[in-house]
């Protein structure tokens, strides 16, 4: 065997010791296989919840997609969107980008307040399709400069843009992405979680009023984690999303009220 | 061939070709009468003033390449033509006679008959176009009062009615009218007979209406071998951007809009204007706008044969402190405030052609108007840069309440407003604006509100929003959608069940009613009544009832909004 004098001596130090050259490759091998630094994360504040994700939250920058339960739930999931938006929004500085394909709704200005988001940290953008809406995420994410962007997307995330958005948003300090689709089944993409969300009746305060929304959120699809399925109740005050109590507030103990 | 259009009493030739005129037919006479009198068959074409109007706009573009202030005539002149301010341009073509026969042969080429004169005022040369002897006059400078001598008073751009009275009176040319008093003259026709006169002959000066400012800042750059690639318009952009650059922050001054001209070999001329969100005057970005811009246009921007001359000019300038811009340029501009939002929007503007938005308060009770979008100003609006600015902002934000109320409180509000921004309310209709009816919702103070307080933890500072209005949805329809078969267990109280959206809703929590009156000063209406409704599925929505409940009148119902 020809074997040179070089390779030789390269592999004398640890003949005996698969193990150590194991890991010696597994380090080699690790950054490709395991992405870069961890990437940052927008933890959701609740233990429950942050446990199915992996890295302990939401991950910055890769499109999460949450659509509603069903026709009807468009708005929870908006408001659902909206509050990860806040929850975003009160931890870093920025504002957000909400670009919406034609004939979805754009929030009411005045009712942002109820979600704890403030109007003047919102941009709007009317896109004139799907397309457009991609686009823009795209040269948001690229320009780097916002904190948060909401697609509102007519018909959905199809593979091809998603994968766009994810290369897009790779580098350094990356914004939270969320994209809205409406309820009908998805096609595959390159999504990090898919949410369903389904209005729930709110919480009440101790005089009986509706306090706090809740919605039903189910956890459809999880890359690296877990999916679940919660009542969450949104703080808009706090920007805090809560379990609510088994027991107290309970939105079916009021009897019907009298108005 | 013949060109009619529809005149006093029918169709009437406007404009003749060269045999038509042999035939001794003349512009203005109606064509039944033409028709019978010739007997040649004669083809009619109808005008079509706007096309005239736009090729003339075209061939003003075009001879846009010989100076830069070029002007159609306009209604006095009643006819085609064009002005050209050579004053200056002409050295640049060899002289004023090299220019005129540059100007008549390229003409001549693109098949366009004109006469051209070139003379000290607009009125001088437009008098010796239309009415001299030669197509192509250069009058030395000060030989305009010779030159027009000779010619008749209708050179003179008067309206039709003073020229059958100067005729009248004998006075056929420039030269007669010239040589008398102007008193007795001003008298008889007015002051607009001398004024033109004065105006052809240099004693007044006449300002021309350009179709184009002449840009302080502009520069153009020519083609020997034209270009088409999108590269090189990109390439030649960020050089004629990098040209200006040191004239603009000599001036300290920034781009806030750019136009672009694209001369094309063939004399079109494709603009594209280029709108900044704020000023700016690094050569990247204006080159990275235009890439985006002609991504959008794609094959939209008819290269044809190639462009001989490519022409930047700032058309709109803003104020704009010297400032590093090398090093900002490709970082993002993350750390300066603002910035790379700012870069977003004018992307976003060139490459989809949308603006951002903005939403703003507006001083009204009424939903549907209490808000509206409007365009994102880079440094203007909060957030711009989130913490340091909002000191800054407070004082620059003008009040929002410039509309029509006074600062003054409306009665309706009472004790609700402690430490709100009350400039917002409309005061301006006091008794009237919303009146809530309930007394809960009216009282501020009782503990069913204090438990609810409206504010984030950190938007209440300067956030021109009212935080003490009741809860608002999140999504409000531009109109109310209709509720049907409405079943209440009073008339007049809130719903307990309804269809909408061809679907039954069977309401579990009723809060309100809030009524909000109509703006009786802007549309007269009825008060509507609005209930906070959440169905037993869970879902929250915003119900009014238009107007109040009356025995002769079943009350109408309509979902307004949708709350989270």
């Amino acid at each position: 065997m020809g074997l040179d004098p070089a390779d030789e001596t390269e592999r004398t130090p640890a003949p005996g010791d698969p193990r150590m050259r194991l890991a010696a490759l597994r380090a080699q091998l690790a950054p490709p296989v395991d992405g870069r630094a961890p990437r940052p994360v927008l933890p959701l504040g609740l233990p429950a919840l942050d446990a199915h994700l992996p890295g302990g939250g939401l991950v910055l920058g890769p499109p999460h997609e949450i659509a509603p339960a069903g026709p009807a739930d468009g708005v929870a999931a908006l408001g659902f969107a909206l509050a990860l938006c806040a929850l975003h929004l009160s931890r870093v500085s920025g504002e957000a980008l909400i670009a919406a394909a034609p004939g979805e709704p754009l929030p009411y200005g005045h009712g942002l307040a109820s979600l704890g988001l403030d109007p003047g940290r919102l941009l709007l953008l009317e896109a004139g399709s799907d397309a457009e809406v991609f686009r823009a995420l795209e040269a948001a994410l690229h320009a780097r400069a916002l904190a948060a962007l909401v697609g509102l997307l007519r018909d959905g995330l199809p593979l091809k843009p998603g994968r766009r958005l994810q290369i897009a948003a790779e580098g350094p300090d990356p914004p939270l992405l969320l994209l809205l689709r409406p309820a009908q089944a998805g096609m595959p993409n390159g999504a990090a979680t898919r949410w369903r969300i389904a209005a729930a009746p709110a919480s009440r305060d101790r005089f009986g009023t509706l306090d706090r929304p809740r919605w039903r959120a189910r956890l459809e699809r999880c890359r690296n984690g877990r999916g679940g399925d919660w009542l969450l109740e949104w703080d808009h005050a706090a920007h805090r999303l809560h379990l609510p109590e088994p027991l107290a507030g309970d939105a079916a103990a009021p009897s019907r009220s009298r108005a | 061939m013949a060109v009619a259009a529809e005149g006093p009493g029918g169709l009437r030739l406007v404009a003749l070709d060269p045999e038509a005129l042999a035939l001794g037919l003349r512009p203005g006479e109606p064509l039944g009468r033409v028709r019978a009198r010739i007997g040649v068959p004669l083809r009619v074409h109808p005008a079509d003033p706007a096309a005239d109007r736009d090729s003339l706009l075209r061939l003003c573009r075009w001879a846009g390449g010989y100076a830069p202030l070029v002007a159609p005539f306009g209604p006095a002149e009643a006819t085609d033509g064009l002005y050209i301010d050579v004053a200056g341009a002409s050295h640049l073509r060899g002289g004023e006679a090299k220019l005129v026969d540059d100007l008549a042969a390229r003409l001549a080429r693109g098949n366009i008959p004109a006469r051209i004169a070139l003379a000290d005022t607009p009125g001088g040369a437009f008098a010796l176009a239309r009415h001299g002897g030669a197509d192509r006059i250069v009058v030395p400078p000060g030989g305009a009062a010779e030159a027009l001598r000779g010619l008749p008073v209708e050179a003179l751009r008067l309206d039709p009615g003073a020229v059958a009275g100067l005729k009248r009176l004998g006075l056929r040319g420039i030269g007669a009218l010239d040589a008398l008093p102007r008193g007795p003259l001003a008298r008889r026709f007015g002051e607009a007979l001398l004024l033109r006169l004065d105006q052809a002959l240099a004693r007044r000066p006449e300002p021309l209406a350009p179709l184009t400012e002449a840009a302080d800042h502009a520069a153009a750059r020519g083609f020997l071998d034209p270009i088409g690639r999108q590269s090189d318009i990109v390439r030649t952009a960020r050089d004629l951007m990098a040209d200006l650059a040191p004239r603009l922050e000599r001036d300290g001054l920034g781009a806030c809009a750019l136009r672009l001209a694209l001369h094309r070999v063939d004399g079109a001329v494709r603009t594209l204007d280029l709108g900044l969100s704020r000023p700016e005057r690094c050569p990247e970005r204006v080159a990275a706008l235009v890439s985006l811009r002609l991504d959008r246009l794609g094959s939209g921007l008819d290269a044809g044969f190639g462009f001989e001359t490519v022409a930047l000019a700032v058309t709109v300038t803003g104020a704009m402190p010297a400032r590093q811009t090398d090093l900002g340029a490709n970082s993002g501009g993350d750390g300066v405030g603002g910035d790379g939002v700012g870069f977003l929007a004018d992307a976003l503007a060139q490459r989809l052609g949308r603006a951002l938005l903005r939403l703003e308060p507006r001083a009204s009770h009424l939903p549907e108007r209490g808000e509206r979008g409007v365009l994102w100003v880079a440094g203007e609006g909060p957030g711009s840069s989130a913490d340091q600015g909002i000191g800054r902002l407070r004082a620059r934000l003008p009040p929002p309440s410039e509309g029509e109320g006074g600062p003054r409180r409306g009665s309706g509000e009472g004790s609700d407003v402690s430490g709100c921004s009350v400039t917002l309310m409309k005061a301006g209709a006091p008794s009237c604006t919303v009146a809530p009816l309930s007394p809960p919702a009216a009282q501020g103070t009782l503990p069913r509100r204090g438990g609810r307080e409206m504010r984030g933890s950190d938007s209440s500072l300067a956030s021109p929003w009212p935080d003490h209005l009741p809860p608002r949805p999140l999504v409000l329809f531009p109109r109310g959608e209709a509720a049907c078969d409405v079943l209440s267990t009073v008339p007049e109280g809130p719903p307990r069940r309804f269809r909408w959206r061809a679907q039954i809703h069977r309401v579990a929590h009723v809060e309100g009613p809030e009524r909000i009156a109509a703006e009786w000063w802007r549309e007269p209406g009825e008060p509507r009544d609005y209930y906070r409704v959440e169905c037993e599925a869970g879902h929250r929505l915003w119900l009014y009832r238009d107007g109040p409940h009356a025995p002769d009148r079943p009350a109408a119902w309509y979902v307004h909004g949708l709350f989270a």
